[in-house]
C-alpha cells in the first residue's frame, strides 16, 4: 500500500479557499483513509458487535481500538502470536490505537503520574501496582500492529486552573515523546502520532506544538481537550493549535465526534476524529440524525412507520422502522446492532459530504446550510458563530 | 407453501413478539408464530380461566383466543400454532393435565372459529396443539377432540416441558409412549411438530417416529453457554468433540476455526482465540459468532437428516451422534466428579 520506506503518504488533492478546509489521501500499511475521517472506536478488537464485513460495507477505513483494554485482554503475547490485531479480529483495515494512558487516567482513580510513566494499581492482578511507562505503551502497541500509533502522554484535566502542573505536562509529554520514538520497534510499519497538551493555555500549546513539530514524524494529534471545558474554550484552542502543525501532515483531533463539532474543527483544519458517542448512544437506544438525535425509547415511535431517516441507505434505515426497533431497544441486543450500523452510515456520510462539498469548492455553503438546519431559528449558539468567523464564514450574511 | 412444508424436516428459527415488524426485514422466510419461546424457561403457574400467560420483559400479559387472534392476524405469518395450555411436564399432576387438556380444546375451537372468519389468515398454515402431558388417557381425550377437525394442517404436541435449557437433558424414553400415540391416531397427512432444545440424539429418534418440524433454540441454548456445536456427521470425517466450550483458556492462542472445515462465515473468518478473547471481555460479537455457526451447523445437522432419509441411513447418522454426545456426557460429567473429590481433598 503504502511505498515500503514510509508507512504514511498524506496527499492534499484540494483545500477550500475560505476556510482551512482540505480533503486528501492519507496512505497507510494497511490501505487508503480518505480526510477528513472520522474513526469509530471498537475498543476490545470489536465494535459494538458488528462483523468486520459489515464496517466495510459502510466504507470504515480506519477503526481505532485502546490499548489499555486490548492490553489487558486478550494481552501482548497473544496478540503477537496472533500476528496483529488486524489478523486477530479479521479486520482488513486500517487501526489507530491510543496510548493506554487516557484510560489509566480516566477510568482508574489511584493513577499516579511521575517522570518515569502513569503508575496504577492493576484491575486484574491481586491490585499490584504496574507502570505504564511510554517504552511499555509502544511495546503493547507494537504487539498490536496499528498502522497509527500515539505516543503515551502526561494528560491533565483540561479544566484545571494549575498552570504549573500543565506547564509540566507539556514538557513531560515531549520528554515521553522521544522515550515513544526511541522504543518503536517498528518503525517502517507503524506511524507514532505526538500529542499536543497544554490544556487552554495559548502560550503553553505554543511551547507544545513547537518542540513536537521538531520530532521527525510523520502526522500530530491535539490532545487534552473534550474534557468538559466550554465549547467555546475547545473552539479558541482547536483555532489556535491547528495552524502551529505543519500544513503537509494530518492533524488528528482526539475525542470529538459531534457532527457540529466535526464540521467546525474540519473548517479550521482538522483531518482526523474519533468518538464514542455515535456507538455509545446507539446501545442507549439513539439514532443520530441531522438535526440531532431521536430516542427511539420514546413512546412516539411505538406506531411510527417511518425509517429512522427516509435519505438514509444503511441496511438499518432500507430495511426497518422506527415502530420496530421502538419495541426491541435497549432489550434485545440486535437493536445495539442496528442502530450502531445506523449511526455508523450516519457519521461515514457526514464525512463524505464534507470532503466533496471542500473538494466542491462549495464547504462555506455546505456549512451554513447544516448550520441553519440545525439551527431552523438562527439561534446559533455563540462559538458556533465566533468559531466559523474566524475562518471566515459569516452566518449573519 | 404447504407443499413446501410437506413431510420435510425442517426448522423454525425462533421469532419474537414483534414478528409482525420484524417480517418486513425478513420477506424472503417462511414465518411460523408460536405462543411461548422454546428457547426460555416458561414460568409454571399463574393460570386465569380463559386466559394463557405469556411473559415478557415487561411483565404478564394475559391471553386468551381472541387477544390471540388479534395478534396472529397483526402478524400475518405463513403459519402459525393456535392458542394452547401447555403447562404441563413430567411432573404435573392429573388436576393440571385434566385442564391443561379442557383449556386447550376450548382454545383451539374459538381460534378456529375466528380463523375460519378471517380473510387475512385465508392462506395461513395451521397447527393445533395436543396436550395433556404425560397422561395418555388424557393425550388420547384431547387428540379424539380436536384430529379430524377441518382447517388444521398439522398438530403440535405440547406440554411436554416448560421451555428453556433443561428440556436438552429429557430422553427420549421418557417421552416415547406420549410420541407412539399421537403419531399412531394422526391422520397421515398432517405435519407434526414437537417444540424445544432437544439435544440431536432425542431429536434424530424423535424424527424416526415422524416428527416434521423442530426449531433452532438448542443453538441458543448452545450459544448461551459459550459453546460451539461440533459433532461430527460423516463417518469418514475426523470425529470431532461433540461440542467446545470457548470460554477454556485452552482455545485463548488457539488460532484455527471453531470447526475446521466448516463452511459458515464464522469458521471461514474468525478463530476460536478471537472468540475466546470475545467471550472473555462479553463482547456482544462474541455471542454473534457463536449463533452463526450454531446455526449453520444444526441446518447442516438437518440436511443431513434429510438426506439419511432418503438414503435410508438415519440409523447410522443416529450412532454416529449418539456416541459422540454420550462421550461428551461422560467427559463432563467426570470432569465434575475430579471437581467434587478436589473439592473435598480441600
Amino acid at each position: 500500500m503504502s511505498d515500503g520506506t514510509n508507512p504514511l503518504v498524506f496527499k492534499i488533492i484540494s483545500e477550500c479557499k475560505t476556510t482551512r478546509a482540505r480533503v486528501a489521501k492519507m496512505t497507510l500499511p494497511h490501505g487508503e483513509v480518505d480526510t477528513p475521517v472520522f474513526m469509530p472506536v471498537g475498543t476490545q478488537g470489536t465494535l459494538k458487535g458488528l462483523l468486520p464485513e459489515q464496517l466495510e460495507n459502510l466504507g470504515v477505513q480506519i477503526m481505532l481500538s485502546n490499548t489499555y483494554h486490548l492490553g489487558t485482554h486478550p494481552g501482548p503475547e497473544i496478540l503477537e502470536k496472533a500476528g496483529g490485531l488486524h489478523k486477530f479480529m479479521g479486520w482488513k483495515g486500517c487501526l489507530l490505537t491510543d496510548s493506554g494512558g487516557f484510560q489509566m487516567v480516566s477510568l482508574l482513580k489511584l493513577a499516579e503520574i511521575t517522570e518515569d510513566g502513569v503508575k496504577f494499581q492493576s484491575l486484574s492482578d491481586q491490585k499490584s501496582e504496574v507502570m505504564l511507562t511510554p517504552e511499555h505503551s509502544i511495546e503493547i502497541q507494537n504487539a498490536i500492529g496499528a498502522d497509527i500509533i500515539m505516543q503515551l502522554d502526561d494528560v491533565v484535566k483540561t479544566t484545571s486552573p494549575n498552570k504549573e502542573r500543565i506547564e509540566q505536562s507539556v514538557h513531560r509529554t515531549t520528554r515521553w515523546l522521544d522515550r515513544c520514538l526511541k522504543a518503536h520497534g517498528k518503525p517502517d510499519i507503524q506511524n507514532i502520532f505526538p500529542i499536543v497538551q497544554g490544556t487552554l493555555f495559548q502560550d503553553l500549546r505554543k511551547i507544545s506544538a513547537e518542540d513536537l513539530v521538531q520530532r521527525n514524524v510523520r502526522g500530530y494529534a491535539i490532545g487534552g481537550l473534550s474534557g468538559g471545558e466550554s465549547k467555546l474554550d475547545f473552539s479558541k484552542v482547536v483555532n489556535y493549535t491547528a495552524p502551529l502543525l505543519p500544513k503537509e501532515k494530518p492533524r488528528y483531533l482526539m475525542g470529538v465526534g459531534f457532527a457540529i463539532d466535526i464540521i467546525v474543527c474540519c473548517a479550521m483544519g482538522i483531518d482526523m476524529f474519533d468518538c464514542v458517542f455515535p456507538t455509545r448512544t446507539a446501545r442507549f437506544g439513539c439514532a443520530l440524525i441531522k438535526t440531532g438525535q431521536l430516542n427511539l425509547k420514546q413512546k412516539q415511535y411505538k406506531k411510527d412507520y417511518n425509517p429512522i431517516d427516509k435519505d438514509c441507505s444503511c441496511s438499518t434505515c432500507k430495511t426497518y422502522t422506527r415502530a420496530y426497533l421502538h419495541g426491541i431497544v435497549t432489550m434485545h441486543t440486535v437493536a445495539c446492532h442496528l442502530l450502531t450500523v445506523h449511526n455508523i452510515a450516519f457519521q461515514q456520510h457526514l464525512m463524505k459530504s464534507i470532503r466533496e462539498s471542500i473538494k466542491e469548492q462549495r464547504f462555506p455553503e455546505f456549512v451554513k446550510n447544516f448550520v441553519n438546519e440545525l439551527y431552523p431559528q438562527r439561534d446559533y449558539p455563540e462559538w458556533v458563530t465566533s468559531a466559523l468567523k474566524s475562518v471566515n464564514i459569516d452566518l449573519t450574511d | 407453501m404447504k407443499q413446501h412444508l410437506w413431510r420435510t424436516t425442517l426448522y423454525v428459527v425462533q421469532v419474537s413478539e414483534n414478528l409482525c415488524l420484524l417480517l418486513t426485514g425478513m420477506k424472503s422466510c417462511i414465518s411460523c408464530v408460536s405462543v411461548q419461546d422454546p428457547g426460555d424457561l416458561t414460568q409454571p403457574g399463574h393460570h386465569y380461566k380463559d386466559y394463557v400467560p405469556l411473559w415478557t420483559r415487561s411483565g404478564k400479559i394475559l391471553l386468551n383466543s381472541d387477544k390471540y387472534m388479534d395478534i396472529i392476524e397483526s402478524f400475518k405469518p405463513d403459519m402459525y400454532y393456535l392458542l394452547s395450555d401447555g403447562d404441563t411436564n413430567v411432573a404435573s399432576a392429573q388436576k393440571r393435565v385434566t385442564k391443561a387438556v379442557d383449556n386447550t380444546i376450548n382454545f383451539v375451537n374459538k381460534c378456529l372459529e375466528r380463523h375460519k372468519n378471517s380473510t387475512i389468515l385465508q392462506n395461513a398454515f395451521v397447527m393445533a396443539p395436543i396436550t395433556g402431558g404425560y397422561c395418555l388417557r388424557s393425550r388420547k381425550r384431547c387428540l379424539d377432540e380436536l384430529k379430524d377437525k377441518e382447517l388444521i394442517d398439522g398438530f403440535l404436541i405440547d406440554g411436554l416441558h416448560n421451555n428453556g435449557p433443561e428440556v436438552e437433558f429429557l430422553t427420549f424414553a421418557e417421552i416415547k409412549d406420549v410420541i407412539d400415540l399421537v403419531v399412531k391416531d394422526v391422520p397421515d397427512n398432517k405435519l407434526l411438530s414437537v417444540q424445544g432444545c432437544w439435544n440431536p440424539v432425542t431429536l434424530i429418534k424423535m424424527v424416526q417416529k415422524g416428527i416434521d418440524v423442530f426449531d433452532t433454540s438448542y443453538c441458543y441454548i448452545v450459544t448461551e453457554r459459550s459453546s460451539a456445536l461440533t459433532f461430527s456427521m460423516d463417518k469418514d470425517s475426523k470425529m470431532q468433540a461433540y461440542e467446545i466450550n470457548l470460554r477454556q483458556l485452552r482455545y485463548a492462542d488457539d488460532f484455527q476455526p471453531i470447526l475446521p472445515g466448516c463452511e459458515c462465515l464464522t469458521c471461514t473468518k474468525h478463530s476460536r482465540g478471537y472468540i475466546y478473547h470475545l467471550v472473555a471481555v462479553q463482547e456482544l460479537l462474541g455471542s454473534l459468532l457463536l449463533t452463526i455457526h450454531n446455526i449453520h451447523h444444526f441446518m447442516k445437522f438437518f440436511e443431513k437428516i434429510r438426506h439419511c432419509i432418503a438414503e435410508g441411513t438415519l440409523s447410522e447418522l443416529e450412532n454416529l451422534v449418539t456416541k459422540q454426545f454420550d462421550e461428551y456426557q461422560d467427559e463432563i460429567m467426570q470432569g465434575k466428579e475430579k471437581k467434587v473429590l478436589n473439592d473435598e481433598n480441600l
